[in-house]
């Protein structure tokens, strides 16, 4: 294999010859690039594929003998091997050269102008992604013409354990995997910016590559119509797995702005029956009031416990419950008599029941409660929760704090911004 | 004993209030008769339009509306295809023309786009000019107040808003038929003359007009509006039936009004010039026809010309340069968006700033030759459309992009024959005018 680093736009379209002896014979010409598994954080190009005068045939690395700066690519032996559709595998021209993809590092979509390849250890990977205007300099031949000047443009490359590509390719397959891993190296407000930028399409195939987890922390951060037509996509299956990860005021908030046929359809599709009735639940409360912001994900405990019982006990729940900082004391009818800061609970000693360390004396709203009044609660009391009671003074969830400022925040500021200026690149606003 | 919260529901007694009106949906059906495909065709009535339609009028009396049939036919069916392809792909035209077919066609699409588009900006500044100068307002103080007034609406009003005013603005052209129905015309002949075809090769002057109003009619830059309206608006391929009325709508509303605006001129600057032979009124300018009908078709007709002129003027100038820049950086992958700042999006906001400012300056260039300009913008958009096309051909008939939403063989038929037709019309018109400079 003696192949130089360099871009690919260099290499593609010049004609490959057979060499043995003095004599060359022509084969065709480079139109692609084969790479089998392009999961790999650099993936390694494993043939070049040539159209011959019997279709397309790939050429394997290991059978390329010489390339020069330019001039025809020289193979030792003529390719036989077919070119056939291989879903797992990625054709670096057709599937990116020109296509978009998430810069993961610089948070944005970008389009591919070119393909940084280099030849490391005896194996040609893909390193990077050109997306400034050398790249495109380049593919329009620039290198001929005046290749000083090419040389002089800065150059926008991303690395390409930094990508991911967006493609309607099956998500089943590999290659999306890796691209749905890296965008969960995103902070999901992040992440959600650039769902929201995409076009509805390409927003749902980006979505079928993430996780359950990952892409619900996403859908917590989405614009109810945004997160609508994506489920539209994503079918109920697999909309269920995820509102099922989300948090259950979200998971309530995204089910309220559907229809009731498709919101059924939702609920009936969560493997967890009691959280499916939990949401049922809380979608009847108005947005706009303490019922509505609140969540059920809180931890209660009982009074005639000891400390060390009640932390041993936290240490089993707290990964799945969201918020832990409060702890909530209630009698067997699940009515409230008492709350408990993590921090009154650490510093105390290990022996000490709870209903003795308990602030009695709790401030709390009814699930009728505005939104802004829970927030002027919150602010006054200095909380970072309040408990939402029923007439008995049972608890019926919490509103923690950065729900209760997200809703008297006036309407999300970026929504008074123009609308189709939001999305950038990828949706040219002329519709307006 | 202790427990997470999450095993037993809390069923609130006292509130089960309905939760979110959904009287939103009710105005879906509205939002269709005035969807994209309705703006999209009001813009093909821009200022060269209105003045097209008015020349054609006035110089061909009648003979000047059957063309306007087979246009209907080809607009519907074209506009049809970029509906489709922006719902099947949720991409642009320059965004799929820039992912099948490479960087260079792009960049020479998308140059063509730019300079037509610019050239078209002017035409719609001149339009702002002449309509201005009926109220005796110097064009050197109308020009560059449209263009501060267009600037800032862009970047300071919210997009949403602007929609809505674009929308409610369109309606006005709907007085055009008012405008048509004032001029008295003789629907006898309407009728007839709609319906029968005539054609004169020999004439330079009807195949420019045909060349004429078939690029205003289906012009390039519309096709490239529209599917980035539907990619915008999140339309996906099962809401086609949905698209492909509003597309109807908008298409057969717009070929009327241009229809009505034949009938206006017909009816009274074509009648009395064959009755004055010896002086004929002359139409240069867009204005001129609103001049021209005050004593023919009375006040009323002559100021709702005037006033849409000045309208069609300012609604095109301000979408035209924004549109054109963020197709441009669609295609390239230039950050394109107008809450960023000027070095965030410097691509973006120096093309949309240049195609303004070169359409408005082009116009304020003392006896720069307007009818010239507007003629010729006409022209090559006319000459554009059989390449743009063909483009669009090629790709709403792949499988890998369109799946099983590619052409009909239909579709398929009326468009290559558009292409036939419009590009040996405007290549022969193009030869007649360079061998008679010859």
């Amino acid at each position: 294999m003696a192949f130089r680093d360099g871009y690919l736009s260099e290499f593609v379209g010049r004609p490959a010859v057979v060499e043995s002896g003095d004599e060359r014979r022509s084969v065709g010409k480079v139109v692609d690039f084969f790479v089998a598994k392009p999961d790999d954080a650099f993936p390694r190009i494993d043939g070049i594929v040539v159209r011959t005068a019997d279709g397309e045939r790939i050429s394997p690395v290991a059978d390329i003998a010489r390339v020069e700066m330019e001039g025809p690519i020289v193979l030792s032996v003529a390719p036989t091997q077919l070119c056939e559709p291989d879903e797992r595998a990625l054709y670096l021209i057709k599937d990116l050269f020109d296509k978009q993809i998430v810069d993961v590092d610089g948070r944005k979509v970008v389009r591919i102008n070119d393909l940084e390849i280099a030849n490391t250890g005896g194996t040609l990977r893909v390193v990077a992604a050109d997306i400034g205007v050398a790249g495109l300099l380049r593919r329009l031949g620039l290198r001929r013409v005046a290749p000083s000047l090419l040389d002089r443009v800065p150059r926008t490359l991303i690395a390409w354990d930094n990508v991911a590509p967006i493609t309607d390719a099956n998500p089943a397959t590999v290659q999306l995997s890796v691209s749905g891993s890296r965008l969960s190296r995103l902070h999901p407000s992040e992440l959600a910016d650039i769902i929201t930028e995409l076009s509805a399409q390409d927003a749902a195939r980006v979505v079928q590559h993430l996780d359950d987890e990952t892409a619900a922390d996403a859908f917590e951060h989405l614009d109810a119509d945004v997160q609508q037509s994506i489920i539209e996509d994503l079918g109920t299956d697999r909309a269920a797995d995820i509102i099922e990860e989300m948090d259950s005021d979200d998971a309530a908030d995204l089910l309220g702005e559907l229809d009731e046929e498709k919101r059924a359809e939702l609920l009936a599709k969560i493997e967890d029956r009691d959280y499916a009735d939990q949401l049922e639940d809380l979608v009847e409360y108005p947005p706009d009031t303490a019922g509505g912001l609140m969540t059920t994900d809180y931890v209660w405990i009982f009074p005639h416990r000891t400390t060390a019982a009640t932390i041993a006990k936290i240490r089993e729940l707290g990964p799945e419950t969201e918020f832990i900082y409060y702890l909530y004391v209630t009698d067997d009818d699940r009515k409230l008599l008492g709350v408990i800061s993590l921090r009154t609970l650490l510093l105390a000693l290990p022996t000490a029941f709870i209903h003795k360390l308990m602030d009695t004396d709790v401030v709390s709203v009814a699930a009728d409660t505005s939104a802004q009044d829970v927030a002027s609660t919150i602010a006054r009391y200095d909380l970072l929760a309040v408990p939402v009671l029923d007439n008995e003074g049972r608890v019926l969830g919490i509103v923690t704090v950065d729900d209760a400022i997200d809703s008297i925040i006036p309407e999300k500021i970026a929504n008074s911004l123009p609308r189709f200026v939001r999305h950038h690149t990828k949706k040219p606003a002329v519709a307006r | 004993m202790l427990d997470s919260a999450t095993t037993e529901p809390a069923v609130p007694s006292q509130s089960s209030p309905v939760r979110r009106t959904t009287w939103s949906r009710r105005l879906l059906f509205v939002a269709a008769l005035l969807g994209p495909g309705f703006i999209t065709a009001s813009a093909g009535n821009d200022v060269g339009g209105i003045f097209t339609y008015s020349v054609a009028g006035a110089q061909f009396g009648y003979r000047a509306i059957w063309p306007l049939i087979p246009i209907a036919v080809a607009l519907i069916v074209v506009q049809e295809m970029a509906a489709r392809m922006g719902a099947v792909t949720g991409k642009g035209l320059s965004a799929l023309i820039r992912e099948e077919f490479g960087v260079r066609i792009a960049l020479l699409t998308m140059l063509g786009l730019f300079f037509m588009n610019t050239f078209t900006t002017s035409a719609e500044f001149a339009g702002i000019a002449s309509a201005s100068e009926i109220y005796h307002i110097s064009r050197y103080i109308a020009v560059p107040l449209s263009l501060l007034v267009v600037f800032f609406a862009v970047l300071r009003v919210s997009g949403k808003l602007i929609e809505r005013i674009f929308v409610v603005l369109s309606l006005v052209y709907v007085t055009y038929i008012v405008s048509g129905a004032l001029a008295h015309p003789d629907w006898h002949q309407v009728a007839r003359d709609s319906l029968v075809p005539s054609f004169d090769a020999h004439d330079p002057g009807y195949v420019g007009m045909l060349v004429a109003l078939i690029g205003t009619t289906i012009s390039p830059y519309m096709q490239f509006y529209l599917q980035s309206a539907i990619v915008e608006k999140g339309s996906r391929s099962n809401n086609l039936l949905e698209l492909r009325i509003d597309v109807a709508n908008g298409s057969i509303l717009a070929i009327a009004v241009a229809a009505f605006m034949i009938i206006a001129n017909a009816a009274t600057i074509f009648v009395f010039n064959q009755a004055h032979a010896a002086h004929p009124l002359v139409v240069n300018q867009a204005s001129d026809v609103a001049i021209a009908l005050a004593p023919l078709a009375g006040k009323f007709a002559s100021s709702l010309f005037a006033f849409g002129i000045l309208n069609a003027g300012l609604f095109t100038a301000a979408i035209l340069p924004l549109s054109t820049s963020y197709l441009v950086c669609e295609a390239f992958g230039f950050e394109a968006a107008i809450d960023r700042r000027f070095s965030e999006a410097p691509v973006f906001f120096a093309l949309f700033a240049a195609g303004l400012a070169i359409g408005a300056a082009l116009v304020l260039i003392p006896g720069a030759p307007l009818l010239q300009l507007s003629i010729a913008s006409q022209v090559v958009q006319g000459l554009l459309l059989p390449l743009e096309l063909v483009l669009m051909l090629i790709i709403i008939n792949r499988v890998r992009v369109m799946g099983t939403f590619r052409n009909t063989r239909t579709a398929n038929a009326i468009t290559w024959a558009t292409v036939v037709i419009v590009g040996t019309i405007a290549l022969y018109y193009t030869y007649t005018q360079v061998a008679a400079l010859l």
